[in-house]
């Protein structure tokens, strides 16, 4: 039998909750009681237990997703009672989270405005209080309160004629009838264009697409972009590389052009230090980084993921591969974890590991740079007065105007260029 | 007498057995036989079992809020082991151990965490109060009903226990007021978990510890090693008899820590250092205990078989609970009052209202 297990309230009307790490994998059996998953929510961050012992099925989300209370985490194929196709759900949530504020230590308690009095001696009075002004939130009857939420009713902006100033269902039925300006019927006026029949398909948007589009479209209105182009020549590189990776491969690392890339960017990123900083208007003032945390952008199956490679200044070479490996590794498990995720300084994306020449990268906001890689080019260049064949690495870095100026940023990327170039000059530097 | 030796206005500290599981005190040593300390680990094993299910059921959707009682196992199971059928208990919300040897079930501990009135009808325990969840008003009954039993001349005492935060309460004051001037036979424990929800005892009270307060009551007061078992279970011992001998009431701060949350709500790892916790974790009652058997050599079970014989009891009675019939609109208004008085009845009026319309909704 199946059982669907829904994300429950496990905190006095939460609504969402994110995953921060599986415990679990599809296929895998479990014991009831059993930690499926890690999930931090407003209140707590704590693991979530299995109802019921069997073999998941399916898991839902992935690290960095939220869940609303109600949805499904996982599917268990129950020991014992396979074979019948029924799918049991788990018992609807407990509550259904209405915030209203006002949650208390151990339950939630209604809460009125300070002028909204409910003295005891008028209990059962039908004579309504005068109010001096309108409470931020009304006493109401639950009836009250329900059908108000139904006919889309601002509760609050109602004087209530019940005890203590009390909203009742005659007040509601008051304030449609007469169809009063609290009557709010607006809708927020988007764009919308209707299609026939099978012109499109619809998806709803996964946690992890919604969480891209609000990242990207919060870099893009909150900084302001600039991106710059550069090739540089790195035939000396790939000599070395070739040179190098039967060295790595003995320790089992796949050595790629990352590594130096990462190391070339880090000891660069010390000269410059716009570029390993953030922008804090709020508070007038601009924020350096002393670690350098190089994210790098990573493609999977879901959608783009960016686990972080910390400290990369206090890593070898050979260090900062194998670190990729695991991330990526990760990232392809879903495994990655928030921590994997966060502090990231400065932004590596390697498009041109898929195809790619120039492209216009969009910084990882708060930070105030990223360096876009592209495809290696095989193509004439001029050495010295001869024209040779040239392999040439495409650069593009997005920097944020606002804290780095244009020449900071040509400066930077003439140093990285320069290592790239000549790797030497990075043991020497 | 405990009571006199231990003065809490020199901060002393009533201790049996050190860390170790070592007799430090032989003097004040109870004398218990080896059955009965075997069993006493044993229902702290249960208390704990239990606890951890029961956090376990919150975070599975399954219950609501709970509060965890992990770490007062030797409070519990001293009280519990002390109290008799015909004592009285008012109890506050993290005394789960003292209810289930008073002989509440787990089962009714779930309905009432699952909202089920029925949680409150402890059907084989005598004379136990529901689960005051308003903070110190279990005190405020506690002396009432010592009053009453005393006017009434019977042979019954009543224990009753607050949490550090709860002694700031008005409740404390006034119900420990009259239990000095009236003498009532009422043992009242401070559970001095070191945390109200964030806040630490040191910003709680400028005293120099809470059983000092005993003092401007006129009542004994000591400070104990909460998560001793034998100090537990002696100085409730004494304090009974004192109680029983007609002398009137007595205040026990037991020392204790809260190893887990406040509620299933709360984080402690917000307000407090895991370095803290660990130099708590040495002082956890039930190893103190286990050490002390381990010593004597007095303890045979396969521990781990137990736990999970414990849990299996406490998995039926949870799927008992959760498989009753769904409690009805009337138990919400119903006990409260013999007769329902207007309000209520039209609050009553206005759910019901409620649910007829939620109905033509469907």
């Amino acid at each position: 039998m199946r059982y669907i297990f829904n994300f429950p309230d496990i905190g006095e009307g939460l609504e969402e909750g994110t995953i921060l790490e599986w415990y679990v994998a599809k296929g895998q059996a479990v014991k009831a009681g059993q930690a499926l998953v890690n999930m931090e929510t407003d209140k707590v961050v704590t693991d979530i237990p299995s109802p019921k012992s069997g073999t998941i099925v399916a898991i839902y989300g992935s690290v960095g997703e939220t869940i609303r209370v109600g949805s499904p985490l996982v599917e268990i194929e129950i020991e014992g009672v396979s074979g019948a196709d029924a799918v049991v759900e788990a018992k609807a949530p407990l509550t259904v989270p209405i915030d209203e504020g006002g949650a208390g230590v151990v339950g939630t308690m209604e809460l009125a405005a300070s002028n909204a009095l409910l003295a005891a001696s008028d209990e059962g009075s039908s004579k309504p209080k005068a109010e001096e002004k309108t409470p931020s939130k009304v006493l109401a009857t639950p009836l009250a309160r329900a059908m108000a939420r139904d006919l889309n009713i601002d509760i609050n902006k109602l004087s209530g004629t019940g005890p203590s100033g009390r909203v009742t269902k005659e007040d509601i039925q008051k304030a449609v009838e007469s169809k009063s300006p609290t009557v709010a019927h607006k809708k927020t006026e988007t764009f919308t264009q209707t299609f026939s029949g099978d012109e499109v398909t619809y998806e709803p948007l996964s946690q992890i697409r919604k969480a891209i589009a609000k990242n990207m479209l919060n870099s893009k209105q909150n900084t302001a972009h600039m991106t710059l182009f550069e090739e540089v020549e790195i035939s000396e590189l790939m000599r070395i590389r070739e040179k190098l990776k039967p060295k790595f491969s003995d320790k089992n690392t796949k050595l790629t052009y990352l590594p130096f890339i990462v190391k070339a960017i880090v000891q660069a990123l010390k000269a410059h230090r716009q570029l390993n900083s953030q922008m804090d208007m709020e508070n007038d003032r601009m924020v350096f980084k002393n670690r350098y945390n190089i994210a790098v952008a990573v493609d999977t199956p879901e959608g783009l993921v960016v686990p972080v490679i910390k400290d990369a200044d206090r890593l070898s070479i050979l260090q900062i591969a194998q670190k990729i490996a695991e991330l990526s590794d990760k990232a392809r498990d879903r495994k990655l974890s928030m921590d994997d995720m966060k502090d990231g300084t400065f932004t590596i994306t390697n498009y041109g590991s898929i195809g790619g020449v120039f492209a216009t990268p969009v910084i990882n906001y708060p930070q105030a740079g990223i360096l876009g890689i592209g495809r290696i080019v095989t193509k004439p260049i001029v050495k010295g007065d001869q024209i040779v064949v040239g392999h040439v690495l495409p650069l593009s870095l997005s920097v944020d105007h606002r804290i780095v100026d244009g020449g900071e940023a040509s400066r930077f990327i003439n140093q990285v260029m320069e290592y790239l170039s000549n790797p030497v000059l990075m043991l020497v530097e | 007498m405990i009571f006199n030796d231990f003065d809490p206005k020199e901060d002393k500290i009533f201790r049996v057995i050190d860390n170790e599981g070592k007799v430090i005190n032989k003097n004040l040593m109870p004398d218990l036989d080896d059955e009965t300390v075997i069993q006493a680990y044993k229902h702290m094993l249960f208390f704990r079992a239990a606890d951890e299910m029961a956090v376990s059921y919150q975070r599975q959707g399954r219950m609501y809020t709970y509060p965890p009682c992990i770490g007062h196992e030797a409070i519990h199971a001293a009280a519990g082991m002390i109290i008799r059928d015909q004592d009285w208990l008012a109890p506050a919300f993290r005394e789960v151990g003292i209810m289930l040897l008073k002989g509440v079930t787990m089962k009714e501990i779930f309905l009432y965490y699952m909202g089920n009135e029925e949680g409150s009808n402890f059907k084989k325990a005598n004379h136990v109060l529901p689960i005051s969840i308003s903070i110190g008003s279990q005190y405020l009954h506690a002396t009432g009903i010592g009053y009453s039993v005393k006017h009434q001349r019977k042979d019954e005492i009543v224990f009753t226990s607050i949490g550090d935060g709860g002694t700031s309460e008005g409740d404390f004051s006034e119900a420990l007021n009259f239990a000095g001037l009236w003498k009532v036979p009422v043992i009242y424990t401070i559970q001095n978990n070191q945390y109200a929800i964030s806040v630490p005892v040191r910003n709680q009270t400028n005293a120099v510890n809470l059983a000092i307060k005993s003092y401007g009551f006129g009542i004994p007061g000591v400070k104990v090693d909460g998560n001793d078992f034998f100090a537990m279970y002696a100085t409730y011992k004494e304090a009974t008899e004192y109680a029983r001998a007609g002398k009137g009431a007595v205040l026990i701060e037991a020392l204790t820590y809260r190893k887990g949350a406040h509620t299933t709500s709360d984080d402690p790892t917000k307000y407090r250092t895991k370095e803290e916790e660990l130099e708590w974790a040495k002082t956890d009652p039930m190893i103190r205990l286990k050490k002390y058997m381990d010593n004597k050599g007095i303890w045979k079970e396969n521990e781990e078989e137990l736990i999970e014989k414990y849990k299996l009891e406490v998995d039926k009675q949870f799927e008992e609970a959760e498989n009753m019939a769904p409690y009805k609109l009337e138990d919400v208004f119903n006990y409260m009052y013999v007769d329902m008085p207007d309000d209520l009845k039209r609050q009553k009026t206005d759910y019901e209202q409620f649910l007829t319309w939620k109905e033509s909704k469907k």
